[in-house]
């Protein structure tokens, strides 16, 4: 369903600034090194989540692919987006299922609507740490409607539920709409790009940010990898 | 913390002269001698607020360390018990000066020839206070307690206070029971005074007794033996006080009468007066009896046989007043009065300070009466920032009634000016350091050993002034 | 009586002593001159014109600096970033100003607090911490501290306080209501923090940290006696206000979104009943029914009345659009 809504999105954007030429930057993100090994999640204190989980689950800090590739990497367009302000109408949504947030993070643009589901049967606290934006933190017993917030400047907020203390997320509030998460196989894409300068900034949870400069001309797909050093603990 | 050594509180004096002239002495010495003062760093260690919080400079309180005691040193804020301090903590701290003073006297009794005569002997030089070591907090919620063993210059220690508190009887802040050895609770504490010279470094008026009084009972800056019930509003803005003392001015092992007690009252009201600040009105009162009959042992007085209580009493008002956040005065009045008895020198045989034994039988000389007096003590501060507060005090003690007719009126009257600054290079939660600078100028009319004429010193202090 | 010589005689030592005084400054200064005795070590901070308003009393930030810094900064820091010498020896932490996030509020949680809010935490303190009750001070006095917490935060200088939560009448205690408030500290999952009686323990309580990942303990109702005190008050209004507002900063969330009001009298109603050493009308409705909470029975169902039991097969309402 996000995928629809990028897809919506960026059809918008295209229509709307009559675009002839928009190019593309994909790539892929992979790591060198050992990374940490993720501990598996006791959600026995949980039993309503835990038995939705045939296998445990592990943490979510560093999650990789085949051939070194590394997901949940926030790929997005820092600096040389035309699309500053113009907030998307439709919300994102952030789920917490079997005691997860899904996704693990969250990219979204800064005053977007973002609504938040208690899918689980139990409970939870949604508690996103902010620094830059307001701190609050709310209970959503199960069945109670989405909380819906947004947040007016850009910060990678960290989320956590203090009920569940594994449960651990992103918001990554933007202040683009050129935005996409490495998923498996590390892959990622930023279409519709006009041409112009831009900086890609690729930032993970754990391994810090990286960046690259890049010049689109025209109506073309440049590959930009990222590669991160990966924390052996 | 004393600065001069008690070296000869039992010399008994000969002549009347010389009488006048060891009364003086005593108020030199034993008085200039209570200088304990409280500030605790040990106090800032367990709660972790900065000296500051609780005294407006070091060691007098602010309000708010007012209150800190009132409510037996503590917050009220469910750390007060022990159990939550780390085992490790031992609520200790010393406190001592090391430094510099110029004293000067204009007429100090001096052998000429056969006799004496009067020489003026102005002597400075690098100098020690006293050592104290101050223990004070919680046993356990709601029950306090504080211990000071406190010494001279030359390290002879005696107990300045020593007492366990029950706090918040009932749960009511209204009711608090004291028994020990302790300060009476005045206001303008002299405990805690931002002064450290013999004559500054005291009140005057806390101490003062007219020239050949027997009485040394009435001292209102002494620690005092008795108990105390105290209370207070939650806020500290009411409080009373009501002290039963025995009348021995804080001496151990019952040296005077077996019979004679004292009773202090204080009560104060403060004033949320916005941006001045909170300002206190107060009244305190001590009324009390003590002994002016001995038994006597090969012509020595036998302790603990005094008897014949006799009355005085010692009341006034407080006022503190803020101007705001820098400025504030305290005004402490006083009306004295000691029986005739005393008036004459009956009283305190054993340490010497009365002349006559109010033996069966006596009889006041005709047209004796009761010495009274009025005094009134300014001491203005001004806080620059909570490191650096200047100083200044101004007290007269005034006679109105001198017990034996034709005595000059004057006689004994008092003036003293002090001022200082004291400045705390550092302000922690962990320990204290105040550079300090003193002046004070004292005057008593008519008390110069030999030809009784006007007496005056005067003490410059510097020094570090620290505690730990 | 003194005379004039002697006055004359004072004059002189006066002017000797103020003399021989400034230049004992003069001496002293040099030494300290590191430390300028205004400012300590010195804040980079620009002291803005924050101002508070307490009834008709305006608080202006410029008057608290000294109180600041005498009574605060030195747990809260010179800078308000809860790094002031002692904080590192303090459980729980002190508040750090810069985050403009503060446990005690009648706002939602995320907004900023009332002026009224700040200036009643001043005034009571923090229980379980060591924050002090400074009710010493004039009320002018915790105006202007209020004030001058505000220059720590840019968020201060561009958002509005929060609308303080409507706190209706309490309606009288029943065996009912204390019935219906066991059911919600169920239905809600207080216990999975605060134990099933209250005394802290829940499964999750050994794992909570506050928002600077610091230890911290669910408060036990079970100590709490006659003069029993909370975080952010101690009158039963607070307690309705702690739950619903939230205790931002901590794992405390907001219920404002999730509990009636009426109900959450009820809350506080059996909350009250936790605190099993404390005289009150709820332990005196509960001792009356010979200390046994019967199951609560729905008299009235309100449809809307939240939280809804969960269906069993209820994914996400509302979530997929």
């Amino acid at each position: 369903m996000r995928t629809k809504n990028i897809l919506l999105t960026l059809l918008t954007l295209l229509v709307c600034s009559s675009l002839m030429f928009a190019g593309t930057i994909s790539g892929k993100v992979t790591y060198t090194g050992t990374p940490a090994k993720q501990k598996p999640i006791d959600m026995g204190k949980e039993p309503s989540c835990a038995k939705q989980h045939a296998t445990p689950v592990t943490n979510e800090t560093v999650v990789t692919g085949p051939s070194n590739s590394l997901e949940n990497v926030v790929v997005y367009v820092s600096s040389g987006a035309s699309d500053d302000g113009q907030v998307p109408s439709q919300a994102v949504t952030y789920e917490q299922k079997g005691c997860q947030y899904l996704p693990h993070i969250l990219p979204m643009h800064v005053n977007q609507e973002l609504k938040i589901v208690n899918a689980d049967q139990t409970s939870h606290n949604i508690h996103p740490l902010a620094k830059v934006n307001r701190e609050w933190n709310k209970s959503q017993p199960p069945g109670t409607p989405p909380i819906s917030e947004k947040y007016d400047k850009p910060e990678f907020i960290s989320v956590k539920c203090n009920v569940h203390p594994w449960m651990h997320g992103y918001f990554a509030v933007l202040n683009t709409n050129h935005y996409d998460v490495s998923k498996g196989g590390g892959d990622f894409k930023l279409p519709n790009l006009p041409p112009g300068k831009y900086t890609i900034t690729a930032w993970h949870e754990d391994y810090g940010t990286q960046t690259a400069d890049i010049t689109i001309t025209g109506t073309e797909t440049k590959e930009q990898n990222f590669t991160f050093k990966a924390k052996a603990y | 913390m004393r600065l001069w050594a008690q070296s000869h509180r039992c010399q008994k004096p000969r002549r009347v002269s010389s009488v006048l002239a060891a009364a003086f002495a005593l108020v030199f010495l034993i008085l200039g001698a209570s200088q304990s003062a409280s500030a605790l760093p040990a106090f800032a260690r367990k709660y972790g607020l900065r000296c500051s919080a609780c005294h407006e400079s070091w060691p007098m309180l602010n309000f708010f360390g007012q209150k800190f005691k009132d409510n037996g040193y503590q917050l009220m804020n469910d750390r007060d018990a022990p159990i939550w301090q780390n085992p490790g903590y031992w609520p200790v701290t010393f406190r001592i000066v090391p430094l510099w003073h110029r004293v000067s006297t204009n007429k100090v009794r001096v052998d000429s020839g056969d006799g004496s005569r009067e020489a003026k002997i102005t002597s400075s030089g690098f100098d020690l206070t006293g050592l104290d070591f101050h223990t004070g907090g919680t046993l356990e919620k709601n029950i306090s307690f504080y211990v000071l063993p406190s010494s001279d210059a030359t390290g002879s220690f005696h107990f300045e206070t020593v007492m366990a508190r029950l706090d918040n009887v009932f749960g009511s802040p209204w009711l608090n029971v004291k028994l020990g050895k302790f300060e009476l609770d005045n206001l303008l504490s002299e405990k805690r005074p931002l002064t450290l010279t013999a004559n500054g470094g005291i009140y005057q008026l806390y101490h003062f007794m007219p020239v050949g009084s027997g009485n040394i009972f009435g001292q209102i800056g002494s620690n005092q033996l008795g108990v105390e019930v105290m209370g207070h509003s939650l806020n500290d803005r009411t409080r009373y006080s009501a002290s039963l003392l025995s009348s021995n001015n804080g001496s151990v092992g019952l040296p005077y009468g077996s019979n004679s007690y004292s009773a202090f009252f204080t009560g104060s009201q403060a004033f949320d007066a916005g941006r001045l600040g909170v300002q206190r009105l107060g009244f305190y009162a001590m009324v009390g009896e003590a002994p002016t009959t001995w038994l006597t042992d090969g012509g020595a007085p036998v302790p603990g046989s005094g008897t014949g209580n006799k009355g005085y009493s010692r009341e006034g008002f407080v006022g503190q007043f803020y101007f705001g956040p820098h400025v504030d005065l305290t005004v402490v009045t006083q009306h004295g009065s000691d029986s005739a008895w005393f008036g004459q020198g009956y009283g305190d045989l054993i340490d010497g300070v009365a002349v006559n034994n109010n033996t069966p039988g006596t009889v006041l000389a005709a047209g004796s009466r009761a010495p009274t007096w009025n005094g009134v003590l300014f001491e203005p501060h001004y806080v620059y920032n909570p490191q650096l507060i200047f100083i200044g005090r101004y007290e007269t003690i005034r006679m109105s009634q001198q017990s034996t007719p034709g005595t000059p009126s004057n006689l004994g009257n008092i003036t003293s000016y002090t001022v200082g600054y004291r400045y705390n290079p550092i302000m922690t939660s962990r320990a204290g350091l105040a550079w300090h600078t003193e002046y004070n100028w004292f005057h008593q009319d008519g008390t110069s050993p030999v030809s009784n004429t006007n007496l005056t010193s005067s003490e410059l202090l510097m020094g570090f002034d620290f505690d730990f | 009586m003194n005379s004039l010589k002697p006055m004359r005689f004072i004059g002189a030592i006066f002017f000797t002593a103020i003399l021989g005084m400034v230049l004992a400054v003069g001496f002293a200064a040099p030494a300290f001159a590191q430390d300028a005795p205004d400012v300590g070590p010195t804040p980079p901070l620009v002291l803005k014109p924050m101002e508070s308003h307490i009834g008709n009393i305006t608080g202006h930030a410029a008057a608290a600096k000294s109180d600041y810094r005498r009574y605060c900064a030195g747990c809260h820091g010179d800078l308000g970033d809860a790094n002031g010498e002692n904080a590192v020896w303090l459980d729980p932490k002190p508040r750090d100003f810069t985050s403009a996030t503060f446990k005690c509020r009648s706002t939602l949680t995320g907004t900023l607090p009332t002026d009224e809010d700040l200036y009643n935490t001043i005034q009571r303190g923090i229980t379980n911490s060591n924050m002090p009750i400074w009710n010493t001070f004039t009320r002018q006095q915790r105006a202007d501290l209020v004030a001058y917490i505000k220059i720590f935060s840019p968020r201060w200088d561009k958002e509005k306080a929060g609308d303080p939560i409507k706190v209706p009448a309490e309606p009288p205690v029943t065996i009912d209501s204390i019935a219906h408030g066991k059911l919600l500290f169920t239905k809600l999952e207080c216990w999975k923090c605060h134990g099933p009686a209250g005394k802290g323990d829940g499964p999750s309580s050994g794992t909570l940290t506050d928002s600077k990942d610091n230890p911290i303990r669910p408060y036990n109702f079970a100590l709490g006696k006659d003069d029993s005190r909370f975080k952010c008050g101690s009158t039963n209004q607070d307690i309705y206000k702690i739950f619903m507002t939230g205790v931002d900063g901590t794992p405390m969330p907001s219920f404002a979104d999730v509990i009636q009001p009426n109900d959450a009298w009820d809350l506080v109603h059996f909350l009250r009943t936790l605190q099993i050493n404390r005289h009150g009308k709820e332990n005196e409705i509960l001792s009356a029914a010979h200390g046994v909470i019967p199951p609560y029975v729905d008299k009235n169902p309100a449809p809307a009345a939240a939280p809804a039991p969960a269906p069993a097969d209820n994914k996400s309402p509302g979530g997929g659009q």
